[in-house]
C-alpha cells in the first residue's frame, strides 16, 4: 500500500493509504472524542463528536474524522477553537438528552458542560442513538434484530415493533458496544442456571489459567459466527468475525477443526482426574427438583466474578438468600449402592470455604450438616475454627433429606448427633457437597494403558506405600485424582512426583529390558485374538495386514499368561519354551551318573 | 408498434405525426371558415370538412379555423385565406367542389383564384 | 375520421374538477358532431395555477381561465362551432381590468422563457407520438448518430448547465467524472424526489413532459457509458409515476429504450423506483440507499457517487429538470444555451411562485432575472393593500431575502450570497402580515419532522432550535435565547452529516440576519408586529380613524366586534381569536396590532374599546406596557 504523509496538529505523520483520519489519530495516540465509533464497525458519522478541521488545497473546513479518508497532504487540526465550540454544543445536546449517563456527564465536563442546557424530557433516557448496537447486530452478528424505527426526533432503537423476538440469539454484542449502558440483557427467571450448567462465558477464552501453550480457544457453541452458521444451516457463514478483525497477529482461523495427533512418546502420565457424582442418584436430596438446590461446583460458578451473576450469591429468583444449608458427604461415605463408600476428601474444606463466602457476601445464616470434619491439612483446622467463629451453624450429622416446600422454600432435616435429636431447618438455598468419582470412561483408559483399578474404581498404583505414582505398566504413571480423591496441594505433590518419574525414565535414554518375553509363532497364530484381552500389560496387538497377533517386547513382562492361554499353542515365552522347561524337568529328575574317578 | 431502427425512421415517423399536432404549431397559412348560423346554413361545415380532407391528403401545412358571421351573409360560405404577410383573400359562395382548386392554385401555386374571390384585406400596418 | 384536426382543446391543470370538465367537453363535442374535427387533449400543468383549470383552444390561442363543467356548452357553441371568444370566461388581470383573450398575450407567460416546461400544457404527456411530433428524441438521434460520448460531455460542459436540484454542480463535470470512473456497470439516476413544501416543478415536469426526462437520461447514459437507469419518484406523485411508466413503455415499444437504440448499438433501460416520501431521500446518498432497498439515510460523501454510488458503482445522479434541459442543449447547441442567463448560471430555472402574489404558479425564467421582476411582472405583485416583506427561496433549506434586496438577480451565487439558496426552486412571497420568527418556526417544524435522525446535530439541534423559536412566538423566550439560537444554528450548519442538516438553519440564520430587530421585539417586548404570533398580539380599534362602516363586524368569525353605525366599533378581547380578518378588511387603517400585554382581558370591551393607553395609535408598544 502506498505511503502517505498527513499533518495532524502540526506533526507530520507517515502512514499507509486507506485509513480514516480517526484511525491514524488512534494509532498515534492523538485523542479525539467519539461516541458512535467502534473499530470493528463501518464508520457511521452520527455523533459528529470527532469533528476536526481538515485543510485540503488551502481550504479549511470541518469534517468528521471517522469518515474522512486520510489522503496524502491533508492538514488536520483536532482541537481548534471552532472544533471545540462544535463539540461543546454537541455535548450540550447530548447531556440534555441523557442527563444521567456517567460517560456523557464526563465527556460533557471536558467541554465545561456540567448541566443540561435544554429542557430534559426523560431523565432516565440512556440511548444516544449512536447506532452501534444496530450496526453490530446487523453487520457483525447478522441477526438483524435491532434497528431504528421512526424518523428524526422520534427515532428509537429496538427489535421490530418493539416486541420480543426469537431472532435474538442473546449474544450480548449490543450491550458490549453500547457506550451508555442503554441496553441490558435481562435473564429470564430461572435462566441463570439454565443456559448452560456453568452459565455463559465469553466465546473466546484461554481454556485454563495454566494452559500450555497459552492460546485462546473458540467455543463454537457460544461463538456468534458458529452459532449463526448452525442456525442458518450454513447460509450465514460470515457473521461477526470481530476477533479476526482486531487480532493484529492475524492468528484467528475459523477453519480450524479438531484433530487427532499421534505422537511417539517414552512415558505417559495419566492425569484424567475425577468427575462429579450424579446427585440425582440419591433422591432424598431432591437435586433437580428446585433450582435452588445446587452442587458445590455450581456454587463455585455462581460465586465466581465472571459467573452469571457477576459473583453475587443469588437464588434463582435473583434475590439474596436469607438461609443456606450446606450438606456434606452427599454420595460419599455411604453404603447405598448408588453412592460411594469412600471419603471424597476435598468436600470438608471447600464446604467451609463456601460457608465463609456466603457469610461474607450475603450475611445469610449458614447451616453445615456434617458427619466428621476432616480438616487434616496444614492450616485447615485453623480455618475451621475461623468459620465457626463467623457464626456458621454446625450440625453434626448427615443431612438426611431435602424437601421442596410448596412455597418454594427448602426444608433440610437430619439428626444432630450432638443433641441426639432430629432437626429441621427451612432455607432458601441448599448446596450439596457431592462426591467425586472416577470418570465414566476410566475403564477404557485402564484397558488402553494396562492399568488396574481398585474396587472403588480409581486407578491402582503399583504399590500403596513404595510406588505411589507408578503403575504395573512400565513408563505409565499416575497423577492427581486419577489415583484417588485429592485436594489441590496433594494433587500438585503427586503430579510432581509423576513428572519426576517420567523425566527420570526419559533421561536414561536407553532402557534395558528383560529378554524373557513372549513371542508369537505367526505360522500357528489362528487370529483368534484371545491373547489380546488376557494380556495384563496390553502388550499384544493384532496386526490386521498380516492377520496375526504380535507382542510388543518393550511392554511384555514375560508373565506367560498368553503362552498358557493360546489355544493354538502359537505363543511361547522366550527362555521358557516348552522344550526348555521339559529339559529342565528332565534335568531335575536325572540321576547323576557316577563318574568314575 | 414497430421499433425504430434508425434516426431516419424516427424522422419519418415525426413527419407523419406532425399533422397530429398541427393545430398547436406555427403555420404560414390560416384558412378561416365563416361559421355563423348563416354560414352553417349555407354549408360551411361541409366546406370546412372538404378543406380538412384535402389538406390532410396533400399533407399541407395550414390551420383551419372558424369564425362567426362577418356580415356578408349572402355570400356564405365565406372562406378567408391568409398566407404569411400576403393580403388576406376572401372567397365567397364556396362549395366543397371548389376546395381542391383553391388549394391547388392559391395555397400551392400562390395564385389567387380571381373569379371566386370576393375581396382582399390588406393588413393594417 | 379526418386525419387532420381543425382544433385542439388543451385542458391543463390537475384541478379536482378537471376530469369532470374533460368528460363534459368530450360529451358536448360528440353531441355536436364535432368529434372528427376537434380533439380534447389533457396536457400537463400549464403553470398558471391560480386560475385553473385552464383551457387553451388551438390554433386560435383562446385562453379560458377557471372553467367549470357548467361552462362547457357555451364554450363549445361559441368557440368551437362559431369561432367566437366567450368574454365571460376570459382571464382578467384584476377586477375591472381589461380581459386577456389570447394565451400569447398573458403577462404571466410573456415574461417567462420556457425551455424545460415548453411542452407542459402543450402536449399530451401520455402520447409519445405528440412528443415526437414536436421534435422529441431528435436530440437523441443526433447524439447517437453523429456525436461521440466525449463530444456530448464537451457540449454539456460548454453549455454551462448546472444541477437544478439546488446545489448547482456542473452537470457536464459530473458526467465526465462518471465516464472516467472505473467499472463496467454504471448507473444514470434521475432524482424526482421533490419534497419542499410548496414546490411542484418536478412533479409538473414528470407529469407534463416525461419523455423529455427520459430522452435526457438516454443521452446521459450514452455519454457516461451506462446501460441502466433509475428514476426515483415519490409515491405521493401517482400521476407522475403513471405518466413516466407509460412513457417508458412507449419508448420501449419504439425501441428508444432497450437494446441497440436507433441502430446505434447503445443499450439502455430505465426502472422507476417509488420513494416513500421522506424529504431526506432527495439527498443523493440517501436516495441511493433508498434505491438499494435500505432505509433512506445519508452517508458521508468523501468518495463521490460518480466513483462509488448506487451499489458501490459509478453513478450519475441528476435532477429531472437538469435532464430535461439536455435534449434542448443538444438540439440548439451549447452556445444558444450559454447565451441565456448570467455569467455563471446558464439557462433557465423553473420556480414555484407561491405565497402572497396574485398569480401564483409554475414559472420558468432565464437565470439572472431579478426577484422583483418575478414577483411583480409574472406574479402580479402582492394582493391589494399588502406589501412584499421578503421572498423565501430554496424550500425549507433556503432563506428569506428581504424586500430591500429584491433587485438581486436569481442565480446560484447571488442567492447563496444573500444567505439563501437556489434549492430545487421553491419561491414563497411573504407579505407584511408574515412574522419572520413564525416563518422560521414553520420551516423548522417541517425539518424536525423530516430530519432522518441519524446524526445528532440535526436531530437534537433542530429540536432545540424549534423549542427556542416556539418560546419566542408564545412569549416565553428569555434574554439570551437569540444568541443561543444563533450558536446552535451555526453548529448544526457546520457539524451535520448531510445537506439537509447543513442547510436546516438557513431559514433561521437568514431571518436573523435581515430581521434581527423582529426577533428582539419578540423576546424583549413580547410583541409581534405582523400579528402572526397570536399569543403576543391583540387587535384594537383606533377610535379616531374608525368611521363605523361595519365591514369588520361582518367578517369577524367570532362575532366579537360590535358598535353602532357611524360610531367607532370595538373588539371584545375575551372572544377575539386574532385571526386578523378585521385588520385585513379595514380600509381606514383603523385596526391596530398591539402587544397583548397592552390590553386587559377584563369585561366586555374594556380597553379593547379604542386604544389601550391615553394616546391613540401606539406604534411603540413599549409605551403601553404599564397597563399590563
Amino acid at each position: 500500500m502506498a505511503k502517505i504523509t498527513i499533518t495532524i496538529d502540526g506533526k507530520p505523520i507517515q502512514t499507509e493509504e486507506g485509513q480514516t483520519i480517526l484511525e491514524v489519530c488512534r494509532k498515534n495516540n492523538i485523542y479525539i472524542p467519539t461516541l458512535c465509533y467502534h473499530p470493528v464497525l463501518e464508520p457511521y458519522g452520527a455523533c459528529r463528536l470527532c469533528t476536526v478541521e481538515v485543510t485540503r488545497h488551502g481550504w479549511p473546513s470541518l469534517h468528521t474524522a471517522c469518515t474522512h479518508p486520510a489522503w496524502d497532504g491533508l492538514v488536520v487540526r483536532t482541537n481548534t477553537a471552532e472544533v471545540r465550540a462544535v463539540r461543546k454544543t454537541l455535548m450540550e445536546l447530548f447531556l440534555s438528552r441523557t442527563p444521567n449517563v456517567p460517560l456523557i456527564q464526563e465527556m460533557a465536563a471536558e467541554y465545561g458542560v456540567t448541566e443540561p442546557s435544554y429542557p430534559v424530557e426523560d431523565p432516565n433516557e440512556k440511548c444516544i442513538l449512536c447506532g452501534l448496537c444496530v450496526r453490530v447486530c446487523n453487520d457483525m452478528v447478522k441477526a438483524h434484530v435491532l434497528n431504528f424505527s421512526s424518523r428524526g426526533v422520534d427515532r428509537k432503537v429496538g427489535p421490530p415493533f418493539m416486541e420480543k423476538t426469537r431472532e435474538c440469539i442473546g449474544c450480548g454484542a449490543c450491550t458490549i458496544v453500547c457506550p451508555t449502558g442503554a441496553i441490558e440483557i435481562v435473564l429470564q427467571k430461572n435462566a441463570i442456571y439454565a443456559a448452560k450448567p456453568l452459565g455463559p462465558t465469553a466465546a473466546i477464552y484461554v481454556p485454563s489459567l495454566q494452559a500450555v501453550p497459552r492460546v485462546p480457544v473458540i467455543d463454537t457453541d457460544s461463538c456468534i459466527r458458529f452459532r449463526q452458521r448452525d442456525r442458518s444451516n450454513g447460509e450465514i457463514e460470515d457473521a461477526c468475525g470481530a476477533c479476526q478483525m482486531l487480532c493484529e497477529a492475524n492468528a484467528i482461523d475459523f477453519t480450524q477443526q479438531d484433530e487427532i495427533l499421534e505422537l511417539n512418546v517414552g512415558a505417559i502420565v495419566v492425569a484424567t482426574g475425577f468427575q462429579m457424582w450424579d446427585s440425582t442418584k440419591l433422591s432424598q436430596y431432591s437435586y433437580g427438583k428446585s433450582p435452588n438446590i445446587i452442587t458445590a461446583l455450581e456454587f463455585e460458578r455462581l460465586s465466581n466474578a465472571a459467573g452469571p451473576t457477576g459473583g453475587q450469591i443469588l437464588t434463582a429468583d435473583g434475590v439474596k438468600p436469607e438461609r443456606v444449608a450446606i450438606i456434606h458427604c452427599v454420595g460419599s461415605r455411604d453404603k447405598n449402592p448408588n453412592a460411594h463408600e469412600y471419603c471424597s476428601r476435598i468436600c470438608c474444606m471447600y464446604s467451609l470455604k463456601q460457608a465463609h463466602l456466603v457469610r461474607d457476601k450475603t450475611h445469610a445464616e449458614v447451616y453445615e450438616f456434617y458427619m466428621d470434619m476432616r480438616a487434616f491439612g496444614k492450616g485447615y483446622e485453623e480455618f475451621y475454627e475461623r468459620v465457626q467463629e463467623e457464626g456458621v451453624v454446625m450440625v453434626r450429622g448427615r443431612g438426611a433429606e431435602v424437601q421442596v416446600l410448596p412455597s418454594g422454600k427448602l426444608r433440610v432435616t437430619g439428626e444432630d448427633a450432638n443433641l441426639g435429636k432430629l432437626v429441621a431447618v427451612d432455607v432458601d438455598m441448599v448446596v450439596l457437597s457431592s462426591a467425586i468419582e472416577p470418570p465414566a470412561d476410566a475403564q477404557k483408559i485402564a484397558q488402553l494403558f494396562g492399568l488396574s483399578r481398585t474396587p472403588d474404581g480409581w486407578f491402582a498404583e503399583a504399590h500403596p506405600k513404595l510406588k505411589p505414582v507408578e503403575t504395573n505398566t512400565d513408563g505409565v504413571f499416575l497423577a492427581g485424582a486419577a489415583q484417588g480423591p485429592k485436594d489441590v496441594p496433594d494433587t500438585v505433590a503427586h503430579a510432581g512426583a509423576a513428572a519426576s518419574m517420567a523425566v527420570a525414565l526419559l533421561n536414561r535414554g536407553e532402557v534395558t529390558i528383560s529378554p524373557q518375553v513372549a513371542v508369537v509363532d505367526e505360522k500357528f497364530c489362528s487370529a483368534c485374538k484371545t491373547c489380546l484381552n488376557i494380556c495384563p500389560y496390553a502388550a499384544i496387538s493384532f496386526i490386521v495386514e498380516d492377520n496375526v497377533a504380535r507382542v510388543n517386547e518393550a511392554l511384555c513382562k514375560g508373565c506367560g499368561t498368553c503362552v498358557a492361554t493360546c489355544p493354538a499353542g502359537a505363543i511361547t515365552g522366550k527362555h521358557f519354551t516348552d522344550d526348555q522347561i521339559m529339559a529342565q524337568i528332565e534335568g531335575l529328575f536325572r540321576v547323576p551318573e557316577l563318574v568314575e574317578a | 408498434m414497430p421499433k425504430l431502427k434508425s434516426l431516419d425512421e424516427l424522422r419519418e415517423l415525426r413527419s407523419r405525426l406532425k399533422h397530429e399536432i398541427k393545430a398547436r404549431t406555427e403555420t404560414a397559412t390560416t384558412i378561416t371558415v365563416g361559421m355563423g348560423t348563416c354560414g352553417i346554413a349555407a354549408g360551411a361545415r361541409e366546406v370546412m370538412q372538404a378543406f380538412l380532407d384535402e389538406l390532410s391528403a396533400r399533407q399541407i401545412d395550414a390551420h383551419v379555423v372558424t369564425t362567426g358571421c362577418i356580415g356578408m351573409c349572402s355570400k356564405e360560405p365565406l372562406v378567408d385565406i391568409q398566407q404569411g404577410n400576403e393580403p388576406r383573400i376572401t372567397y365567397g359562395n364556396v362549395s366543397p367542389a371548389m376546395v381542391p382548386r383553391i388549394i391547388e392554385e392559391h395555397l400551392i401555386g400562390g395564385k389567387v383564384v380571381q373569379e371566386w374571390a370576393v375581396g382582399r384585406l390588406v393588413k393594417e400596418a | 375520421m379526418a386525419d387532420l384536426h381543425r382544433a385542439d382543446v388543451l385542458v391543463s391543470c390537475r384541478h379536482g374538477r378537471t376530469p369532470e370538465l374533460v368528460t363534459a367537453l368530450r360529451d358536448e363535442i360528440e353531441r355536436r358532431g364535432l368529434a372528427e374535427e376537434i380533439r380534447v387533449v389533457e396536457t400537463g400543468c400549464s403553470g398558471f395555477c391560480s386560475v385553473g383549470p385552464v383551457i387553451t383552444v388551438r390554433p386560435e390561442g383562446h385562453f379560458y381561465a377557471s372553467v367549470q363543467p357548467a361552462d362547457v356548452p357555451e364554450l363549445v357553441e361559441e368557440t368551437l362551432v362559431k369561432g367566437r371568444f366567450v368574454q365571460r370566461l376570459a382571464y382578467k388581470e384584476a377586477a375591472g381590468r381589461k380581459a386577456i383573450t389570447r394565451y400569447e398575450d398573458l403577462p404571466f407567460y410573456a415574461k417567462q422563457m420556457r425551455i424545460v416546461l415548453r411542452n407542459c400544457g402543450m402536449i399530451d404527456p401520455r402520447s409519445i407520438d405528440e412528443y415526437i411530433a414536436v421534435g422529441g428524441y431528435e436530440a437523441l438521434g443526433k447524439v447517437l448518430t453523429s456525436m461521440t460520448p466525449d463530444e456530448v460531455i464537451a457540449e454539456i460542459k460548454k453549455s454551462g448547465l448546472r444541477g437544478r436540484g439546488g446545489a448547482g454542480f456542473h452537470a457536464g463535470r459530473k458526467w465526465e467524472a462518471t465516464r472516467r470512473a472505473k467499472g463496467d456497470i454504471k448507473y444514470v439516476i434521475a432524482n424526482g424526489d421533490e419534497g419542499d413544501p410548496g414546490a411542484f416543478m418536478d412533479r409538473a415536469l414528470m407529469e407534463g413532459d416525461p419523455h423529455a426526462i427520459i430522452e435526457g437520461m438516454i443521452i446521459a447514459s450514452y455519454a457516461v457509458g451506462s446501460h441502466q437507469g433509475y428514476i426515483y419518484v415519490r409515491d405521493e406523485y401517482p400521476l407522475a409515476v403513471e405518466n413516466l411508466t407509460l412513457a417508458i413503455q412507449a419508448a420501449r415499444e419504439y425501441g428508444l429504450l432497450g437494446e441497440d437504440i436507433l441502430g446505434s448499438g447503445h443499450s439502455f433501460d430505465i426502472r422507476i423506483v417509488r420513494g416513500a416520501g421522506a424529504f431526506v431521500c432527495g439527498e443523493s446518498s440517501a436516495l441511493m440507499q433508498s434505491l438499494e432497498g435500505k432505509v433512506g439515510e445519508p452517508r458521508a460523501k468523501h468518495v463521490h457517487a460518480t466513483d462509488r454510488g448506487l451499489f458501490d458503482r459509478p453513478s450519475c445522479l441528476n435532477n429531472v429538470e437538469t435532464l430535461a434541459n439536455v435534449p434542448q442543449i443538444i438540439l440548439n447547441g451549447a452556445d444558444w444555451f450559454a447565451s441565456i442567463g448570467t455569467e455563471r448560471s446558464k439557462g433557465t430555472k423553473a420556480f414555484c411562485l407561491v405565497g402572497k402574489v396574485r398569480n401564483p404558479g409554475l414559472i420558468e425564467v432565464p437565470m439572472g432575472m431579478t426577484l422583483k421582476q418575478i414577483v411583480n411582472d409574472i406574479g402580479g405583485g402582492p394582493p391589494k393593500f399588502r406589501k412584499v416583506k421578503a421572498v423565501q427561496t430554496g424550500g425549507p433549506s433556503g432563506g428569506c431575502i428581504p424586500a430591500s434586496m429584491l433587485d438581486i438577480p436569481v442565480d446560484y451565487e447571488s442567492l447563496t450570497e444573500a444567505g439563501s439558496m437556489m434549492g430545487s426552486g421553491g419561491m414563497i412571497v411573504l407579505d407584511d402580515r408574515t412574522c419572520m420568527v413564525d416563518i422560521s418556526r414553520y420551516f423548522l417544524e417541517f425539518l424536525k419532522e423530516e430530519s432522518c435522525g441519524k446524526c445528532a446535530p440535526c436531530r437534537e439541534g433542530i429540536k432545540r432550535m424549534l423549542e427556542i423559536l416556539v418560546a419566542m412566538t408564545n412569549g416565553t423566550a428569555k434574554a439570551g435565547d437569540l444568541e443561543r439560537l444563533e450558536t446552535l444554528a451555526k453548529t448544526v450548519q457546520t457539524a451535520s452529516l448531510c445537506g439537509l442538516g447543513k442547510s436546516a438553519p438557513n431559514p433561521v440564520l437568514s431571518t436573523i440576519r435581515y430581521f434581527r430587530e423582529e426577533y428582539e421585539q419578540h423576546i424583549k417586548d413580547g410583541y409581534c408586529a405582523s400579528g402572526a404570533c397570536r399569543e403576543l398580539t391583540a387587535y384594537v380599534i383606533v377610535d379616531e380613524k374608525c368611521k363605523g362602516c361595519g365591514l369588520c363586524i361582518k367578517v369577524c368569525p367570532q362575532e366579537g366586534i360590535s358598535g353602532e353605525q357611524k360610531q367607532p366599533h370595538y373588539i371584545d378581547q375575551a372572544v377575539c381569536i386574532k385571526c386578523g380578518a378585521c385588520y385585513d378588511v379595514c380600509r381606514l387603517d383603523a385596526i391596530k396590532i398591539v402587544p397583548k400585554a397592552a390590553v386587559s382581558l377584563g369585561g366586555n370591551g374594556g380597553n379593547g374599546h379604542g386604544t389601550p393607553a391615553a394616546t391613540p395609535a401606539k406604534d411603540k408598544p413599549g409605551a403601553a406596557k404599564g397597563k399590563a
